[in-house]
């Protein structure tokens, strides 16, 4: 009696395999991963499986049977047909054949793109923070992936993922990232109406795939901006150009007689004391022979670089921005700034905000060989003055001695290098070889990008902006032809309209239901 | 070889004609063009449709002086329309399928067929045939109504994409239909043939969700097995030749199986 009972319970020895061979592939695909238990979990499904094949083989003489070796047969058969089909479109999905049937190749990499991907050194990875997966923005993906597979992409749910969304500083649904090595860097923020580019995928994959780094030096000794955090200083810009693939160091002049030569920029930031006539010198060669300055000085302080900037014809004006314009939060000594000039530096800004607390208006007057450009321009008079009277408490333009808006806080400004002469070969050679241009920006305040200011507004697109355009590191962007449909569309007239609704809804369907009776009727 | 084709055409014609004397088949067709003729005059034509919205979209930019962006309305409208016909396919083509082997099963024809001279993957080729042809017989139609709309498009659209697009949709109703010819081949209930097809397709359309959420190999190649993925592919005017093959691996799978199934049946009555 008990031996029957066991060996009725081998029976069902299957569904205890079936179901540990089931929860072993399940764990598996949840976690994504094939580890111990999941393995374990199969094998031993799989060992029972067996055992309970051996067992009932044994017991019925089963494989003798006529349909047991015909169903063995059929098994064997549909197995190697599903292995078959299997693999052909294994092979046909690696060497597919696709052709573009869109007149304007609509899903087709430009060869900008294909080239950019497939010559990709590390690997790059997209991070999508979405939850939603537009098919369009995922083809794209998937159609640079196809290019290179150093090119990933991955969805990730904001929620899902709070630790990812703490290291890429996620504010949103919809941002994406570029990630390579532990370069990350914002590319764009998708929704509804502003779908993935491939303009700003291509140029963002050549931003951060590109190994060569700027240096940015920050001239010290002068009172200037403190690099780590205190109080006045830039920290948070000089992390943002780490973060943007610049080097960043301090220079102190006094003890170099030259800048180094791996400068890309030189940074003067907010400098409470005059430099010495042999560190202006330095400048002055050092411009002289393709280097890039940026200046940031702030009004009351004279860092007696006038008889630099003359040369550039630049004049940093005494006299205090003030902005009346009735804003709240800032007060009439910080002026606003909403109109930027036409230039690289400022050409996205549209009319959104950067402020300037405490700033100085800049004055230039044109020199033969330099080009000058007017970045951030103050609102017009009434509201904006240079105040000359700073003791008085009352402020108002005083005509004469006061300088009407609207002012200049900023300019961007170029020179050409003279050709140099085979003939006399200079002293010192060169800085930099092969500049053909030296750059200066001059902004009449240094406030705006300091801790707290820089995180605010555009202040800090400002100076990033800034030091890319005077590292004339500014790689041109790939020019990529958006990817537009034709423009064409449909003019049905009344009598097309009325024949379509007319057919498609009532003569079509009444066919068919009309034929449907008559059969019904005549079978009858 | 000649035989076998002969058998072939054999069972495709007594197939069809079956199809055009039954009066359920033209009551589905009837059904078929009031949905999709509703499909179509509203995303042409409706409140919502295409053609009104992209009229608001230029008085718009007329108005305000913004220039609208490019819009190729004609495509767009191919592309919805054929979207939506992929949806509908799946509440028709079961029902399509359903009686191609249970009615036989029923009616106790079958064991006539299975022990027929005609081989079984003859049957199954003839007989699905037949119903693709019933199928396209369906849509042509609405291609003709398509036609009429795109004929008014300026300046005029070549016709690449939209004979792209019902190819796709031919085959895809091939694969759904080939499929569903094997199911119907399991048992004699056609409603129950009608409600597996369903779920099967639901579920081969649905396995590109599934695989979305599954990265690596595992989830690329499910998402591979997604009809739909290829479908919307193909409508949107990539030809891929790796989409090809997926449809044609389903229509060769389910008519394997429907073979396969039925010469197990063939050895039970032995």
């Amino acid at each position: 009696m008990k031996i029957i009972a066991t060996k009725k319970l081998w029976k069902y020895l299957i569904w205890l395999g079936l179901f540990l061979a089931t929860a072993g592939l399940a764990t598996g695909l949840v976690a994504n991963e094939w580890g111990t238990i999941p393995l374990a979990l199969i094998i031993s499904g799989t060992v029972i499986i067996g055992l309970w094949l051996v067992l009932q083989s044994q017991e019925s003489n089963w494989w003798g049977r006529r349909s047991t070796q015909a169903g063995t047969n059929a098994l064997v058969a549909t197995l190697a047909v599903l292995a078959i089909l299997g693999l052909i479109n294994f092979l046909a999905s690696r060497y597919e054949v696709r052709v573009d049937l869109t007149e304007t190749q609509l899903f087709t990499l430009a060869p900008e793109s294909k080239e950019l991907v497939r010559n990709l050194k590390q690997p790059v990875k997209v991070l999508v923070f979405d939850v939603a997966q537009n098919p369009q923005d995922r083809e794209l993906l998937e159609n640079y992936q196809k290019q290179n597979s150093k090119f990933q992409f991955e969805y990730i749910d904001p929620q899902a993922r709070p630790g990812l969304v703490e290291k890429f500083g996620v504010k949103d649904y919809g941002e994406v990232y570029l990630e390579s090595g532990n370069k990350r860097q914002l590319l764009q923020v998708v929704n509804v109406n502003d779908r993935l580019s491939e303009i700003k995928l291509t140029n963002g994959l050549q931003q951060i795939s590109s190994t060569s780094t700027a240096k940015v030096y920050f001239l010290q000794g002068h009172g200037e901006r403190q690099l780590t955090s205190g109080e006045g200083a830039i920290s948070q810009a000089v992390q943002a150009l780490g973060n943007k693939n610049y080097t960043t160091a301090p220079l102190n002049l006094v003890e170099k007689s030259s800048v180094p030569s791996d400068a890309n920029v030189l940074v003067i930031a907010g400098p409470k004391r005059s430099l010495f006539d042999g560190e202006v010198k330095v400048l002055r060669d050092y411009l002289n022979q393709g280097g890039n300055l940026l200046l940031a000085i702030d009004p009351g302080t004279d860092p007696k670089l006038d008889s630099l900037l003359t040369e550039w014809g630049v004049k940093l004006d005494n006299r205090l921005a003030v902005d009346v314009s009735g804003s709240v939060a800032f007060g009439p000594a910080v002026p606003i700034v909403t109109e930027y000039g036409q230039h690289p530096i400022t050409k996205d800004f549209g009319n959104s905000i950067s402020f300037y607390r405490l700033a100085r208006p800049i004055e230039t007057t044109p020199v033969p060989g330099v080009e000058a450009t007017k970045l951030l321009l103050t609102k017009p008079y009434p509201n904006t003055w240079a105040e000359s009277d700073l003791q008085n408490e009352n402020l108002q333009f005083n005509e004469g001695k006061d300088l009407k808006g609207p002012l200049t806080l900023g300019v961007a400004l170029k020179r050409k290098l003279p050709v140099p002469s085979q003939a006399n070969p200079s002293p010192t050679p060169p800085a930099n070889p092969t500049a053909t241009e030296s750059r200066m920006v001059v902004i009449g305040d240094s406030d705006f990008a300091t801790d707290g200011s820089f995180a605010q507004q555009l202040n800090g697109d400002v100076f990033l902006n800034s030091v890319n355009w005077a590292s004339q590191q500014d790689r041109q962007p790939l020019s990529i032809r958006p990817k537009e449909p034709k423009n064409r569309r449909i003019n049905l007239t009344s009598a097309q309209a009325n024949v379509l609704a007319l057919s498609s809804l009532l003569v079509l369907p009444l066919i068919g239901f009309a034929v449907a009776a008559i059969l019904w009727w005549l079978r009858r | 070889m000649g035989v076998v084709l002969s058998n072939i055409v054999a069972i495709y014609r007594r197939e069809l004609q079956s199809y055009f004397v039954s009066p359920l088949a033209y009551a589905i067709t009837g059904i078929f063009w009031f949905i999709a003729g509703l499909f179509f005059i509203l995303i042409l034509m409706g409140p919502d449709g295409i053609l009104a919205a992209v009229a608001a979209l230029d008085t718009q930019g007329q108005q305000f002086g913004v220039p609208v962006p490019p819009i190729d309305v004609p495509y767009e409208f191919v592309r919805a329309f054929l979207d939506r016909m992929g949806w509908l396919l799946l509440f028709v083509l079961p029902i399509l399928s359903m009686g191609l082997y249970a009615e036989e099963r029923k009616r106790g024809t079958l064991e006539l067929l299975a022990t027929s001279p005609v081989t079984n993957w003859a049957v199954a080729i003839g007989k699905l045939l037949g119903v693709v042809t019933f199928f396209t017989t369906m849509v042509v139609p609405m291609l003709a109504l398509e036609a009429i709309a795109l004929s008014a498009s300026s300046p005029a659209m070549p016709p690449t994409i939209p004979l792209l697009g019902h190819l796709a949709l031919i085959l895809l109703a091939a694969a759904i239909l080939s499929l569903g010819m094997f199911i119907s081949s399991l048992t004699d209930s056609t409603i129950l043939a009608a409600v597996l097809t369903f779920a099967t397709i639901l579920l081969l359309l649905f396995v590109d969700l599934i695989a979305k959420n599954i990265s690596g190999p595992i989830g690329q190649a499910l998402g591979y097995l997604s009809l739909l993925k290829h479908y919307n592919n193909l409508i949107q005017g990539i030809f891929d030749s790796s989409s090809l093959v997926l449809f044609g691996s389903y229509i060769v799978l389910g008519i394997f199986l429907t073979a396969q199934s039925i010469d197990a049946l063939r050895f039970q009555r032995q």
